[in-house]
């Protein structure tokens, strides 16, 4: 198999992207897709392998180890088996070219009538497949690498697919910004999300409206997202977390933004997500989120464990300065919280808009269901 | 002449630009009006956010326009205290009724909460108990319905036991228009609380029920007297009863859950933990005020054992709660109760959990109208970190945002929680549901409240 050499060099790398994950020096979720994909990349293009398994089975180890560095961060698990998909993708059309034109067409049944409606990106990758088709041999004894030569640079551009898509997710999910925000409007968001943030600044070109930004405590992330704003001339207002419920029979949408999609279309968003989306139930206020697809996690949050939350400093909450309390108290500070399907009315993501009641597709569309457990 | 000379030390910046000031007297009428109207204009452009420019200039606030003032006013006359309709001081002649049509939509529907302002110079003789509680309203030094109405009242006696009523004049009627001017006084310091309205109006008609045959000083006493026995009546036994009341709804091994810091919920978890119930406490607590530390000072140095966490992280734990226990400032004849900001979240979480909301509430605090959103009436917390609410662990000027073109800052203090997400309401008379309270004057027999 590969040599120590190669393999030492890509444990380097991973443990290095590993040990920053576990100290949460590399936080947030398309920061986390971002080092992933290129410590993956790194991996691959040193990675000697014969068949398709062998490759699989390192990326999947990769995998397996980061998440297991910080299990919070669900995007690395997501990018990983992103670019399992697309390897999969890229050594089908290699090898076999058009898996489905060829099905037969005569027989008429509900489970090809399914795969028939599957994922559209496979067409686009149709074009690689020509020079490619019938020259990879799996397991050649005389030359074990010939396989991973012919097969890297269609992989080496399959994954820089994966890196475009996550560069440019800011801009493909405000491409139709103005569509969803009119003028006049009062909008409220919480927390400081980079994706609501540039929908935002990109509709303010078109349209004036108002944005209520609720401080979000005890990260106070909502004030950086209202001094962002109001220095990109939109109008501001900042208000405390306790009056939302108050201010909410004024707003006409409430726009959040997400740390991950689950598999039923619940999401982890920042703590506070949870009152407002309930309080926007409560006045029957539309809730959008923003979100890149790199996001959708095809996991379950079906027991809502508390645990799946993540937790972050108390002191923050109640600090040392308050003295004797300090003993005496518990003191609880989730970073996020768990809000279900029902409070969201859709996901504005950079591959269009979906309902929460089409994540399940989304998820088909972009892993391969054995990656579910890497 | 005197704003002129406020408008260039002050908003320095605004005309800075120009050549300094010339001194009033060099200039010319021309001169001097020219400079007004530049000022004005300038003041017009970069008062978009309004409110932290304003509240520094000690004439008042930016934001309420003309309009604004009425709707105080117009709750006044509801009230039923005839004092003097003057707007609250300082408010409706200053510069910047021009919230024009550049504001922006959002900023105009916040215009009517008015900015507090520091109370302005005391306008005729007020008494010094007034002014020095005035003070102690604006600075927050004594806050909560309860806490505001005995101060109020306490205050009131020894003015009326320093008054003198005037010759050719009667105590029934000119002790009301010796009090209105200190009313009016209170109001600007902070707008008046239900409850301080309640207990003024039942002031007034007992003042106008005073014999006229006594002679002064038995009426003033009479009047003490009657003061006292409102506070201990309405007040301090309604408390007792309420604490029996709700503490029969504590059983051993609850979790409690209570918001902000309520004087009533207070006492009754102390009640119940003196009798010896074992139960534990979760404190939920928010800005701007961060009074929920006081209540965990208190409940734990007793050992009831606490958990305390931020509003935001009240979706985690809410499915460990058995009760949540909230106080009221007022509650509204469609069982509506009006009290601190972010009650109405927690009694809304709760209720998506199926966890029962009691409201622990005294019959003064009922309040005639019906309220139907949080915006008819609410108050701001004033500007800057008068609470210290924001942790150490971040530098605090990065908290403070102020001044800032296109952001304003809004603290309202109050929210109103719909009778839907409200289980039940402990009073002195019983517990009863939130849509009954209209119904309870009447059943004691009270014509007012």
């Amino acid at each position: 198999m590969g040599t120590e050499g190669h393999s030492v060099a890509n444990q380097r790398v991973v443990e290095n992207l590993a040990s920053k994950l576990r100290r949460r020096q590399v936080v947030g979720s398309r920061e986390t897709a971002l080092e992933t994909v290129l410590v993956l990349r790194q991996v691959v293009s040193k990675a000697r392998f014969s068949n398709i398994d062998q490759l699989v089975e390192v990326i999947r180890s990769v995998g397996r180890k980061l998440v297991d560095a910080q299990p919070k961060e669900h995007t690395v698990g997501n990018t990983v088996r992103k670019v399992l998909h697309h390897i999969r993708e890229e050594y089908h059309t290699a090898t076999q070219g058009t898996v489905l034109a060829s099905s037969s067409k005569n027989t008429l049944s509900i489970s090809r009538f399914v795969l028939q409606g599957q994922p559209r990106k496979q067409n686009a990758l149709l074009k690689t497949s020509a020079d490619a088709k019938g020259t990879l041999k799996e397991n050649d004894p005389d030359d074990p690498d010939s396989f991973a030569r012919g097969l890297k640079p269609v992989l080496m551009e399959a994954i820089q697919d994966v890196l475009d898509e996550l560069e440019t997710v800011y801009d493909n999910v405000s491409k139709n910004a103005k569509d969803h925000i009119h003028s006049d409007e009062i909008i409220l968001t919480i927390g400081k999300s980079a994706t609501v943030e540039a929908f935002l600044k990109s509709a303010a070109h078109y349209r004036k409206f108002t944005v209520i930004v609720a401080e979000t405590a005890p990260s106070y992330t909502g004030h950086d997202m209202a001094q962002s704003l109001s220095s990109a001339g939109i109008s501001t207002v900042l208000v405390p977390d306790s009056s939302i419920y108050a201010l909410m029979s004024r707003v006409n949408k409430v726009i959040l933004g997400a740390h991950a999609i689950l598999a039923n279309g619940g999401m982890f968003a920042i703590t506070g997500s949870l009152l407002a989306a309930s309080a926007a139930r409560a006045h029957s206020t539309p809730v959008v989120v923003c979100t890149g697809q790199f996001k959708l996690t095809p996991q379950w949050n079906l027991y809502h464990e508390y645990g799946a939350l993540d937790f972050a400093d108390p002191s923050s909450v109640l600090g040392f300065e308050e003295g004797d309390l300090v003993d005496k108290v518990d003191v609880v500070n989730p970073y996020y919280d768990y809000v279900r399907p029902e409070f969201v009315d859709a996901f504005i993501t950079n591959d269009g808009d979906h309902p929460p009641s089409s994540v399940y597709r989304l998820m088909k569309e972009a892993y391969d269901d054995e990656d579910h457990e890497l | 002449m005197k704003s002129v000379f406020q408008n260039v030390t002050v908003n320095g910046e605004a005309s800075g630009s120009q050549q300094p000031p010339k001194s009033q007297k060099t200039m010319t009428k021309a001169e001097r009006r020219e400079l007004q109207e530049k000022q004005r204009a300038a003041k017009a452009v970069s008062k978009t956010p309004g409110a932290p420019g304003g509240a520094a200039n000690a004439k008042g606030g930016a934001k309420p326009s003309v309009p604004a003032p009425s709707t105080p006013t117009a709750k006044k006359v509801r009230r039923g205290t005839d004092a003097a309709m003057t707007k609250p001081a300082g408010a409706g002649k200053d510069v910047l009724s021009i919230v024009g049509e550049d504001t922006a939509r959002g900023l105009r529907i916040f215009s009517h909460f008015g900015l507090p302002k520091p109370p302005g110079q005391a306008k005729g003789d007020i008494h010094p108990t007034i002014v020095r509680l005035g003070l102690q309203f604006s600075e927050f030094k004594i806050s909560g319905a309860n806490a505001r109405c005995i101060a109020t009242l306490t205050a009131f006696k020894t003015v009326i036991q320093d008054y003198v009523t005037p010759p050719n004049n009667t105590l029934s009627r000119h002790l009301m228009t010796h009090l209105s001017p200190q009313i009016t006084y209170l109001v600007s310091a902070r707008p008046m609380s239900v409850t301080m309205g309640n207990a003024i109006r039942q002031l007034k008609l007992e003042i106008s029920g005073s014999d006229i045959d006594l002679p002064e000083q038995d009426a003033k006493d009479a009047l003490c007297r009657k003061i006292d026995n409102y506070i201990r009546d309405r007040i301090i036994i309604a408390d007792q009863v309420i604490q029996e009341t709700a503490g029969k709804k504590i059983k051993d091994g609850n979790v409690i859950m209570t918001y902000a810091r309520s004087s009533v919920v207070e006492k009754v978890l102390l009640r119940a933990h003196a009798e010896g119930k074992q139960f534990s406490v979760i404190v939920v607590d928010s800005r701007p005020m961060l009074e929920g530390k006081k209540l965990l000072a208190v409940l734990s140095s007793v050992g009831i054992p606490c958990t305390y966490l931020l509003l935001p992280a009240v979706g985690s734990i809410i499915t460990e709660v058995s009760i949540v226990l909230v106080g009221a400032h007022s509650l509204h004849s469609n069982g509506a109760v009006f009290s601190r900001a972010g009650t109405a979240l927690v009694a809304m979480m709760a209720k998506q959990h199926s966890v029962p909301v009691v409201v622990c509430c005294e019959t003064y605090k009922f309040s005639d109208n019906v309220q139907l959103d949080s915006f008819i009436k609410n108050e701001l917390a004033p500007e800057g970190d008068l609470f210290s609410s924001f942790p150490l662990t971040r530098p605090k000027n990065t908290l403070t945002l102020h001044g800032q073109a296109n952001l304003e800052i809004l603290n309202p203090l109050y929210d109103l929680t719909p009778p839907t997400s409200i289980t039940a309401v402990v009073t002195e008379v019983g517990v009863i549901p939130p849509s009954s309270i209209s119904s309870i004057p009447l059943a004691l027999g009270r014509t007012t409240i």
